[in-house]
Order: C-alpha cells, then sequence, then structure tokens
C-alpha cells in the first residue's frame, strides 16, 4: 500500500503539471487528489487500530543500500497532517490564485513534488532514506519559496533559505553516519541506544540539522525571509510540513540518544531561545503573515524543548502540539492570506474592523488563535495542559529552565495572538474588502473547525497521538489527553498565563503597531549567504580552470597520495629479479623506448618508438607465457603504427617545444605517479591470498569448453558477452574513424569546385 | 613477483602521465598507448609468475602461468588499441579544423574563472568560433 500510494503521488506530479497548461484551478485540483488519497488512507488505518505498514526495495543488499519506508503510528499520524493539511491548501491555493495565474504548470506540480517528499521523509525508516527525502525537500521548498522569482527580494530570500537548509542537511548527514556507524544499524525505528563521545557528536550534529530545518534560533532567520513565498505555501512548509520534518527527526532519533547529555541539553538550549526569541519576533512585526512565521519559530521552540526532556509526558506533550499546530497554524496562514488577497494588505496598521466584513474569517481566526494560545473548549488548550505538566513534572536545574522558558513563551504567545487578531480584526475604520472567495474559505474553515471537533471527540485524538508517543517513549502508554484536568497546579498556572499575555497583548496592542523593527541577525546572516555564494564562483574557477593537463596532473596526484597508503603493506619476500633473464632486458628496452617517444621532437619519431615499445611488449608477453597477448599485440601494434605514419602525414612533422615550469611539474607528477603505481603494485603483488586457479580453469576448459587453449575458452565462453561488447566497441570505433575522416575531404573538394 | 616487470609497469606509467599532461593531442595519444602497455603488464604481474603458454595438454598445468589475467589483458589490448587509432582521427580531424592538434583551455571555464557571466559572451569570441564551424563543417 505504501509503493501504491507513494508512486501515485510520483505519477500524478507529471499529471498536475500538464493539467496545469489548461489552467492552474485544474491543476491544483489534480494535485490535490493523491494527499487527499494519503491522508483517508491514514485515517482509515488510524480507525483501524494503527497497523505497522512497512516496504522496502533493496538495491544493494551488502552495502545496506535500499529504499525503506515504514508506516508506524507516529508515521500515520504525520501522513494524516502533512497529506490532509496538504491537500486542503492545494484546495485552496486554487481559490488564492487568479484563473491565470502565472506559472500554472510549474505551481501545482512542485508543490505536489514536495508533499511527495514529505511524505517518503514520514515513512522513511533508515537513516539514508530518510537523508535523501530531506534533502528533496530543501530543494523542492527552494522552488516554492521562490515561486515568484521574478523579485530579486524573493530570489534572495529563496537562496537564503536554500543555503541554510541545506548546509544544515550536510551536518545532517554526518551526524547520521555517525549515528548509524556507532548504532550499528541504519533503521530508525528500534535503533539501539548509544553512548560515549561519538553518539554525542552524532547528537549535535543531527540536532543543528534539525535546527536549520525547524528555524530554531540562531538558523531561524530563513523562516520569515520564506514568508516571501505566496501564502499557500507558507500555510502548507511552515505549519504542517517542512518545519515539521526537523521536529520528526528529533522526535525519531531521540529514543537513540535519551541518554546522551549533550543532545539534551543543546536541545532544550535550542528550544527554550526559540520559545522566547521566536515570540518576541512575533510581537515586534506588523506584517500579519510574519507574525505567524514568528510564531512558528516560538511553537516549533517548544516542541523541541519538549522532546528534549524527553519524559514519556513531555513527548505526549510535544506531539499533542505538534497535531494542534498543524491545524491552527495553518489555519491562520489561510486566513491571513484571504484576507491579504481580499483586502491587498497584510499589515495590522492598514488592516482593522474586519470582523464586520468578513465575519466566517473572524470566526476561523478566533478558533484557530484561541487553540494557538490554549484556551477550552479547544484542542490548543489540552496540548499545552500536557505540556506545562509534563514541566511541572520535572525536577532541579532542568525544571527551572524550561519551566521559564514554556511559561514565559506561552505568555507572550497570548500576548502576540491578542495583538494580532485586535490589529486585523478588531475596532477601527473596517477596510474595504473585496468579493467573496469559497475555495479560500471552506479549507481555512475545516482547519479551524477541526480544533473544536478534536477537543469534542479528544478519545479519537488519543487513539492518533497516544499510540503515536508510545513509539518514542514506551511508558507514554500510561498517559492520555485529558478534556478537563481540574483545579491543579497547571491549570492555575495556564489561567495566570491566558491572563497576563492577554492583558501584556491588549496593552500593546493598544500602543499602536508602531515602526518596522530593525531587523537583529538577519543582516549577518545575509552576510554569511553571500559569503557562501561569493565563494562559490571563486572555488569552482579555482577547480574548474579549464585545463585539461593540469585536471589530470591533479588526478595523478591524489592517485598518488592514495597508493601511498597501500604501499606499507609492501612484503620482500615474494620478490625476484626477474622471471628470465631476457624479461629484464626487454623492460629495459621498452623503458627506454618509451622515453624516445616522450622526448624525441619529431612526431614520426615518436611513432616509431611507440612501435618498439609495443613489439617490446609483445616479447614481454612471450616470456611471461602469454603467446594469445604477444600474438594480439603484435597485430594490433603494426595497425596502430601505421595509422600513426597515416594520420602524421597531416600533422606538423615536430611537436611545439614545451618548455617553462609547467614541464618541471609534469616530470614530478610523473615520476610520482610512475613510482605510487611500483609501489601499490608491488603491495599487492607480494601479498598473494592464495594460488591461481590454473589447475580448475585448465580442467573446465577443456571438460565445459571443449576447448585447449584456455585463455581463447574464457574469452568466448565464460566472458562471452563481454567480448561481444568489445566487438562492439571496435564497430563503432570503426564508424567513428569513418565518419572523421570522410568529414575532412570535403572542403578540399569544394575548394577544387569553387 | 618479478623486479623487472614491475619497473617496466612503473617506467611505462611515468612516461605515460608525462606524456597525457602536455598539450599537443598526438602525445597526449602516445601517452595513452603506454598507459595502456602498463595497465597489461600491470595485469600479468600481479596474476602471478611466468610460466608455460596456458594450453591443455603442451605442458605441465603446475608450470603453467596463470590464463585469467591473460583473458582480461586481452581485452584491455583490444579496446586500447580502439582508442587509440579513434583519438588519433580526432587530432588529424582537429588538425584540419585548426592548423593544430593543440587542447586548449575550455573557453566557458575561463570565462567562469574570471567572473563573467556566461551569458556576456564577448562578440569576438563567439565570430571565431562561428568562423571554424563555417569554416570546418560544409
Amino acid at each position: 500500500m505504501l509503493w501504491a500510494l507513494f508512486l501515485a503521488h510520483v505519477a500524478a506530479v507529471p499529471a498536475a503539471a500538464a493539467a496545469g497548461r489548461t489552467s492552474m484551478r485544474a491543476g491544483l485540483f489534480t494535485a490535490a487528489a493523491a494527499p487527499a488519497a494519503a491522508a483517508a488512507w491514514a485515517a482509515a488505518e488510524l480507525a483501524g487500530g494503527g497497523r505497522t505498514n512497512t516496504a522496502e526495495l533493496v538495491w544493494v543488499g551488502g552495502l545496506d543500500v535500499a529504499i525503506r519506508l515504514r508506516a508506524d503510528s507516529l508515521a500515520l499520524m504525520m501522513t494524516l497532517l502533512v497529506a490532509g493539511v496538504g491537500a486542503l491548501v492545494m484546495v485552496y491555493a486554487a481559490g488564492y490564485f487568479g484563473r491565470n495565474a502565472a506559472g500554472a504548470t510549474r505551481f501545482p506540480a512542485t508543490m505536489l513534488a514536495f508533499s511527495t517528499s514529505m511524505l517518503g521523509l514520514v515513512w522513511a525508516d533508515s537513516v539514508w532514506t530518510l537523508f535523501i527525502f530531506w534533502e528533496m525537500t530543501s530543494v523542492t521548498s527552494f522552488l516554492l519559496v521562490g515561486h515568484k522569482h521574478a523579485d530579486a527580494s524573493v530570489r534572495m530570500a529563496a537562496r537564503r533559505a536554500l543555503v541554510i537548509t541545506a548546509g544544515g542537511g550536510l551536518v545532517l548527514l554526518a551526524g547520521l553516519i555517525v549515528l548509524a556507524e556507532s548504532a550499528g544499524s541504519s533503521a530508525l525505528t528500534a535503533m539501539e541506544p548509544v553512548s560515549g563521545p561519538a553518539a554525542a557528536t552524532a547528537g549535535v550534529l543531527i540536532l543543528i540539522g534539525a535546527a536549520t530545518k525547524s528555524a530554531q534560533v540562531p538558523f531561524h532567520v530563513w523562516l520569515p525571509g520564506a514568508m516571501a513565498a505566496p501564502t499557500p505555501v507558507s500555510a502548507y512548509l511552515h505549519s504542517a510540513a517542512m518545519v515539521k520534518a526537523g521536529i520528526l527527526l528529533i522526535a525519531v532519533v531521540g529514543p537513540a540518544l535519551r541518554g546522551v547529555a549533550a543532545w539534551k541539553w543543546l536541545g532544550i538550549a535550542f528550544g527554550v531561545a526559540s520559545v522566547v526569541w521566536g515570540a518576541v519576533g512575533a510581537l515586534r512585526h506588523r506584517d500579519a503573515k510574519l507574525i505567524l512565521a514568528w510564531g512558528t519559530v516560538s511553537q516549533l521552540g517548544l516542541m523541541v524543548t519538549l522532546l528534549s526532556v524527553g519524559t514519556a509526558k513531555a513527548v505526549l506533550a510535544a506531539l499533542a502540539l505538534l497535531f494542534s499546530h498543524a491545524l491552527f497554524k495553518a489555519a491562520l496562514f489561510l486566513v491571513v492570506g484571504e484576507v491579504d488577497v481580499r483586502t491587498g494588505t497584510r499589515d495590522i496598521g492598514d488592516l482593522g474592523g474586519l470582523h464586520r466584513s468578513m465575519p466566517t474569517a473572524f470566526a476561523v481566526a478566533l478558533l484557530a488563535g484561541g487553540s494557538m494560545v490554549g484556551l477550552p473548549p479547544l484542542l490548543g488548550f489540552v496540548a499545552k495542559e500536557t505540556a506545562i505538566e509534563a514541566v511541572l513534572a520535572l525536577a532541579g536545574a532542568e525544571r527551572a529552565v524550561v519551566a521559564a522558558g514554556v511559561i514565559g513563551g506561552s505568555v507572550l504567545t497570548v500576548a502576540y495572538t491578542v495583538r494580532l487578531l485586535h490589529g486585523v480584526f478588531g475596532p477601527g475604520p473596517p477596510t474595504p474588502v473585496g468579493a467573496n472567495r469559497p475555495l479560500m474559505a471552506a479549507p481555512a474553515a475545516i482547519l479551524g473547525a477541526a480544533g473544536v471537533v478534536g477537543y469534542a471527540a479528544l478519545s479519537g485524538v488519543n487513539r492518533i497521538v497516544v499510540p503515536a508517543a508510545a513509539e518514542l517513549s514506551e511508558k507514554a502508554d500510561a498517559y492520555s489527553l485529558i478534556q478537563w484536568p481540574g483545579l491543579k497546579t497547571a491549570f492555575v498556572v495556564s489561567v495566570l498565563i491566558v491572563g497576563v499575555g492577554g492583558v501584556a497583548g491588549a496593552l500593546w496592542a493598544s500602543r499602536g503597531v508602531g515602526r518596522l523593527p530593525a531587523p537583529v541577525g538577519a543582516s549577518a546572516a545575509d552576510g554569511i549567504v553571500d559569503k557562501t555564494l561569493g565563494f562559490s564562483p571563486r572555488l569552482t574557477a579555482l577547480v574548474q580552470h579549464g585545463s585539461l593537463p593540469v585536471y589530470l596532473a591533479v588526478m595523478g596526484t591524489v592517485a598518488v597520495l592514495a597508493a601511498a597508503a597501500l604501499a606499507s603493506d609492501f612484503a620482500g619476500g615474494h620478490l625476484i629479479w626477474w622471471d628470465h633473464p631476457l624479461q629484464a632486458m626487454l623492460a629495459a628496452a621498452v623503458v627506454i623506448a618509451a622515453l624516445a617517444a616522450a622526448f624525441v621532437g619529431s612526431r614520426l619519431g615518436a611513432a616509431l618508438a611507440l612501435g618498439s615499445v609495443g613489439f617490446g611488449v609483445t616479447g614481454l608477453f612471450l616470456v611471461h607465457g602469454a603467446p594469445d597477448l604477444a600474438l594480439t599485440q603484435l597485430l594490433v601494434e603494426t595497425v596502430v603504427v601505421v595509422g600513426f605514419v597515416l594520420g602524421l602525414g597531416h600533422l606538423a612533422r615536430r611537436f611545439p617545444p614545451v618548455t617553462g615550469s609547467w614541464r618541471s611539474v609534469r616530470i614530478m607528477v610523473a615520476a610520482a605517479g610512475g613510482l605510487a603505481v611500483t609501489a601499490a603494485l608491488a603491495a599487492a603483488g607480494t601479498n598473494p591470498t592464495g594460488k591461481p586457479p590454473t589447475l580448475d580453469l585448465v580442467a573446465e576448459a577443456v571438460a565445459e569448453g571443449g576447448g585447449k587453449n584456455v585463455v581463447n575458452v574464457i574469452l568466448t565462453d565464460l566472458r562471452a558477452l563481454d567480448t561481444l561488447g568489445e566487438v562492439v566497441v571496435l564497430a563503432t570505433v570503426a564508424i567513428g574513424i569513418l565518419a572523421l575522416a570522410r568529414v575532412r575531404t570535403r572542403p578540399q573538394a569544394q575548394t577544387q569546385e569553387s | 613477483m618479478s623486479a623487472a616487470l614491475l619497473f617496466a609497469v612503473g617506467g611505462l606509467t611515468s612516461v605515460g602521465i608525462y606524456l597525457i599532461t602536455a598539450r599537443s593531442l598526438s602525445q597526449i595519444i602516445l601517452g595513452f598507448s603506454l598507459l595502456g602497455h602498463a595497465t597489461v603488464l600491470g595485469l600479468l604481474v600481479a596474476g602471478g609468475a611466468a610460466g608455460d603458454a596456458p594450453i591443455a595438454g603442451t605442458a605441465a598445468v603446475a608450470d603453467m602461468s596463470n590464463p585469467l589475467p591473460q583473458a582480461l589483458a586481452l581485452t584491455a589490448i583490444v579496446i586500447s588499441f580502439g582508442l587509440t587509432l579513434f583519438l588519433l582521427a580526432l587530432a588529424v580531424r582537429q588538425q584540419h579544423l585548426t592548423g593544430d592538434d593543440q587542447v586548449e583551455d575550455d573557453l566557458e571555464d575561463q570565462r567562469i574563472a574570471q567572473g563573467q557571466p556566461a551569458e556576456n559572451l564577448p562578440e569576438e569570441t563567439t565570430e571565431e568560433i562561428t568562423q571554424s564551424i563555417e569554416g570546418g563543417i560544409p
């Protein structure tokens, strides 16, 4: 089933592009079908008890090169979110874009390609599979963020996102390699807990990779810039999908690294910093979409913190937050996009009074915003209650740091939510609005209502979230999400958070929106991105300078270094001076003839020297006991010398003179290369691992091949297909030479005619 | 393992590398040919000591040389023969087009190295290329 769904997605990508030729709407509806099917399947599986589906495609078994997919409870929950929100957002995009929007062949297909990569990432069960899909999401999201590529600032934002997330991807790859090596397996599920310095290294590298993707401070700088994307992209990438990839990764490798202190504390540091700084950013900005983006940084920080804490209850709370955040943040983005399209602005300083003119959007925003703040009867309330309970159950310094971050961040969350809703929908002269857009309103309403429905049918949500948490922490089974906790400490804290945050938000909002905030850190990040992009052409110019001889010299030098490592295996015991005195004489003659070919000035002389080398080698074959080789070499060498002499008639008599320092470099590289090959060959040849299989080969040649000449039998019998390929090569060469030689004669004929 | 053969392999490799880093295509072909010889001899010397020809019935099996590398080497000889002749035809063709058989640096790469974007082709170069193509292919 996994393959069927995955291949349906892959096949739908070109289909969406083709449908996009008629209109953007047709393309998007085509693209929405596959994610809708995946979401429906995930919902059915979850309703049926959440059986684990697996699928694998092994390419090289011995090297563990395979695509392994596995949909367990956690993956099913993620599938429901990624594919479900994806399908809704694609429908929404059909309303967002005009009927004849530009890029209609590009956008739906890219959106679906992103959705496909995300699904693969969610299902991946080997670190390698995960990494491939991880990189695919980076590339496709780059294309989506840069959709309006005619605008230079959009291109810059897309490049910044790509450089940061792809750079993080490289760090992640290093981390995954170290993790897979120290755990002794590349399977993500059921990975053995690891410890020691290798595990700490892996943990830190993986966390950095995840932090770039999930926009954790200080790698968050790409996320606000990515708001240059069309709003459907922001709603999808920055609520349900891409930014959740890092969270999912931290969750999935968490069980293996739970004992590693560096993993835990770096995660808490990322998380707490992001919770606070993201919320502060959301309070400073006046573009509604940017407020939501900064809010996402903060919310993701909360999830990272809880997952890093790693207790069963914290893991459950993190997943509950992940679930509710995907719903309410997508809904809020969709509402802001609708406001943007219908009023022409997203600036909360210019907006106001929309509660009258856009009542549906206002209702959705209230539901989603309430869920973000953590008000009952909404799913966000349940998630936040569980999170606060999990934090209060900790002890010592951990409790102090995490509680300060989580509670402080929550207060700020309430404040920026109040400010946002007040700014867009609150009192003031109503902003004029355009026509209704039902295709935009409906998906937002579904996602907004999901928060209430989820609260009312909490047992259903429990059936999704609790088994998913149990995949990560066995004891999570003991807990469940509760509709009404009663008057416990956590509830009191919750009430205080909403009270303090609400008042603070109202005060902050009544103060007016203020000027645009000065960017903090963004310029430094842009500097790094600029330097990276500026370094790239210089590096390219350095390594790709276009000189063939220099390329070859570099390759030769690298080969020398590789061979030098082998030289230490040399064992003198098997070395003899020669098999036969004649061999020594021929070898000396061959090398002298080769030197002559290199240093004689005339082309004819060089060709004759090359012929001498060939005939010398023929002699060496005979001495070695290889008459077939000698015979072939004799024929080949004769033809080559004839070819050279014929060809040289068209070339200048003498080689161009070579001088200068480049010649000395060539001589040095050549000498080192020869020595390295000799050393490597000597090391290999003096360490025989067994006897040559001559006895078997001779017996089988006679018995099975029916021939006495063993070399011939091998070529025509054992390696018949190779020999056929060889014949094809020769025929191709003959055709090529014929073509090259024929063209030569024509211009002369032309000049004669004219 | 015969030191004489090792010496031949090393010497041929050295001279071969020296020649393939040359600018003249015909020297590169010479170098390529020498590297081919070195490879074939390398295969033989790695496969065991010299002996009698591996033809059943003509000698005791214990005295025979190893036939397996010989079968591999035979293929190598033939392929490098084909490649040598093809490169030779290319050299002759280039001589005809440009008047010499020099391997020049890649123009596009040089442009990148000088920091010029690819779309800003200098007009002269474009003309030169067009001329050389028109002169060569009727």
